[in-house]
């Protein structure tokens, strides 16, 4: 089809027309960019039409994921010695030249145990033979320092192994029982901590602990700005990530988690749970507990284990009772599930 | 010969140009292929926070980026505990470009804040508020009350000021030269006087990268420049027509005394905006006394013409009343760099004015500048303002 002159006048007008009311009504092309909406702290609905700046993580987004970290546990290649002896090999790699959206659209330099801070949770059985092939990618050095107990020359402080592929290998009997850390132990040690080169190394009793959901949580801080304080403070780096991405957990089921206070330059951190008390066994050492609580305050390194159940189900936060902490990332919310299997009358509580 | 004439012209057409084309072929370099050379350092990312406002449930913080290199706006804090908030419109700021933070936020008033923004590389930047007031919306009330407080500080001392013409007049020409060379100290400390504000202002809420000291100098020396030259065609027009030259030279002094109050009111209604200052009426009464000496500025070339009691007033008027517009503009709308520039432009004008002032006494007093009247008017005049100054 040929186009005519006219046909070509009728479209030059009516795109000219077009734009010009575009031009002279902004509010319409605008009005095509609907505004978003978030809610504040405290519930408050807010419109805008720029974005949003709320420190929550949307899954889509995540690099280190605190969700699959929360219920990972690393066993290990297993092998076992003619004496019948479990040895467990791991590798280890270290780098210091990762850059981490830690928080949306903040990113910051953080040096790693594969790949993710924290590293990833060890786990053996007292009396396992932990063999971890330690290779060390960045250009810094490092070493792994386990808490526990293990000859002097596997404390990985004066072996320092050096960066761009140094290797070195920490073999030891797994012990005591309990819940312990691991990071890097080189000079200056605050800033090879505080920069995520840590982890947590748990013992199980030979005879196993009761059947539970079980989890680790690490209470870190990232100081962004160097200038000796946290800027952000999380259960397992992402601040406020729990409180969006809640932890789903069933009534009437045993929750285990293993915590570790990872958090430096602040003398102490505390970790407080809603509508609950704990059991709390201090670095799980011993199968008794020592406190019936819901409030525990942990030095640097302080851990212990806590043990736990819901009767009634529903949204409850876990936080630091030092607020500032929660208000700075380090709060999260359990949603306690009804046991499909739970065939009580429900009740609802509250409102 | 026109031969010649044509490539002469060429010659200094070429001559002219070749300096910018190396310039230009410089900057080219620099920037394109030379760029490695210079990659030194670390460029570190900066913003200000120009402006802080107080609203229902919501604290709005105007940011600029005054760095080097574009940032994103990452997060906000209030007394570095972190809140969701938004930007608008968009979380990347070029260099000098400037975004809206708006915090929801409970805010208390006449309470402590400080407001901190976090950008991309986790760099936080923190802005403290003394007292938080809420942002002034422009009502009539509000309107009306600037116009009182403009009032006040500008057009009556002012006026009273005038009211020592009748005086100035009888008085024998030394002492004539007295007063003049006082108006001439007056206005001196009250470019001074400008200037510090100007600086302070430029400190507090500027960045850096305005370099401050110097935008007010060249905002300084430009106003002079174009003052001097506008004043000299009226003082020229002046002597061909009907208006006569001492008045000439008091519309000068009254439009510099102008925009002096008008950066004056700036000052004024921008201090009530961000809730620092309380009005008392002691704060009133020292302005007050402190302008009126500006009026004997005006009314001291004045003496020795006709009395144009019209005229007189109209003066006044110049002279006061910016300080009502200065306290609007301060109040609703205020800006640190209009201030800084406003300021900037009164010392300028002032300054012009004192040169006027000082040669038409070189004139009048047989080219005679060190007189004791002259020498006693100009430190009295300084001493006069910087007594009543403490008053403020």
């Amino acid at each position: 089809m040929r186009i005519t002159r006219s046909n070509a006048m009728i479209l030059l007008f009516s795109i000219t027309a077009i734009l010009s009311v575009i031009a002279v009504f902004p509010a319409i092309s605008e009005a095509q960019s609907e505004p978003k909406t978030f809610v504040t702290h405290s519930g408050a609905v807010v419109k805008t039409t720029g974005e949003v700046l709320d420190p929550l993580y949307t899954s889509a987004t995540v690099e280190f994921d605190p969700m699959e970290y929360l219920r990972d546990f690393n066993y290990g290649r297993v092998l076992q010695l003619s004496d019948g002896t479990t040895v467990r090999e791991f590798t280890i790699i270290a780098n210091d030249d990762e850059i981490m959206e830690v928080s949306p659209g903040i990113f910051f330099n953080v040096w790693t145990f594969n790949g993710t801070v924290p590293g990833p949770t060890i786990r053996a059985t007292e009396g396992d033979i932990v063999r971890i092939k330690f290779i060390n990618n960045g250009e810094k050095e490092h070493t792994m320092h386990f808490h526990g107990i293990h000859p002097a020359g596997m404390d990985g402080v004066f072996e320092p192994v050096g960066g761009n592929g140094g290797q070195f290998v920490y073999e030891f009997e797994a012990g005591p029982v309990g819940v312990h850390p691991y990071h890097c132990h080189v000079m200056p040690l605050e800033e090879h901590i505080v920069r995520g080169l840590y982890g947590v190394f748990i013992v199980d009793p030979k005879e196993e602990r009761p059947p539970a959901d079980e989890m680790v949580m690490v209470l870190n801080g990232l100081d962004m700005d160097f200038d000796g304080e946290n800027n952000f403070y999380a259960a397992n780096t992402i601040p406020f990530y729990y409180q969006h991405h809640p932890i789903q957990i069933n009534t009437d089921e045993l929750v285990r988690v293993y915590v570790v206070n990872m958090v430096e330059f602040d003398p102490i951190n505390n970790l407080h749970l809603h509508g609950n008390l704990y059991k709390y066994y201090p670095t799980g050492t011993d199968l008794v507990p020592s406190f019936y609580t819901d409030m525990i305050t942990l030095s640097q390194t302080e851990r212990g284990i806590m043990e736990f159940e819901y009767d009634y189900p529903g949204k409850y936060l876990f936080h630091a009772h030092k607020v500032e902490f929660s208000e700075k990332g380090w709060v999260g919310i359990f949603l306690v599930n009804d046991k499909p299997t739970n065939d009580e009358q429900e009740i609802e509580y509250g409102t | 010969m026109e031969l010649s004439d044509n490539s002469s012209k060429g010659k200094v057409i070429a001559s002219g140009i070749i300096p910018f084309v190396f310039v230009i072929i410089m900057m080219a370099y620099i920037f394109g292929p030379g760029a490695d050379l210079l990659d030194l350092g670390i460029p570190l990312p900066e913003i200000t926070m120009e402006k802080v406002d107080f609203v229902d449930s919501e604290i709005r913080v105007t940011v600029r980026n005054t760095g080097p290199i574009p940032v994103e706006v990452a997060m906000a804090d209030v007394n570095d505990r972190i809140q969701p908030a938004a930007v608008e419109p968009d979380r990347y700021l070029d260099r000098y470009e400037t975004a809206l933070v708006r915090i929801p936020f409970e805010w208390n008033e006449a309470e402590p804040y400080i407001i901190g923004i976090t950008i991309e590389d986790g760099t936080r930047f923190e802005k403290e508020i003394e007292a938080a007031a809420p942002a002034l919306q422009p009502t009539l009330d509000l309107a009306v009350f600037f116009a009182i407080i403009g009032t006040y500080v500008g057009i009556i001392p002012v006026m009273i000021g005038l009211l020592w013409l009748p005086f100035i007049k009888r008085i024998s020409k030394s002492k004539y030269h007295f007063f003049l060379a006082l108006t001439a100290g007056l206005l001196l400390f009250l470019a001074l006087d400008s200037i510090e504000e100007a600086i302070e202002v430029s400190d507090e809420s500027l960045s850096g990268s305005f370099n401050g000291a110097l935008l007010v100098a060249t905002v300084i020396v430009l106003s002079f420049l174009g003052l001097y030259y506008s004043g000299e065609k009226l003082v020229e027009r002046a002597n061909s027509s009907k208006l006569a030259k001492p008045v000439a030279i008091a519309l000068m002094i009254s439009i510099g005394i102008g925009l002096h109050n008008f950066g004056e009111g700036l000052a004024i209604g921008a201090a009530v905006g961000m809730g620092s200052i309380a009005f008392s009426t002691f704060l009133i009464v020292g302005f007050a006394l402190h302008n009126t000496t500006e009026g004997i500025a005006i009314a001291a070339p004045m003496s020795r013409g006709k009395l144009m009691i019209g005229k007189l007033a109209a003066m006044g008027m110049i002279a006061g009343a910016p300080a009502i517009f200065g306290a609007w503009i301060g109040g609703f709308v205020y800006s640190p760099f209009t201030s800084v520039i406003f300021l900037s432009i009164g010392a300028g004008a002032i300054f012009q004015v004192i040169v006027v002032l000082m040669k038409w006494l070189r004139e009048e007093g047989d080219k005679n500048l060190s007189s004791a009247s002259v020498a006693s008017g100009f430190a009295v005049g300084m001493l006069v303002m910087y007594l009543t100054s403490i008053l403020v």
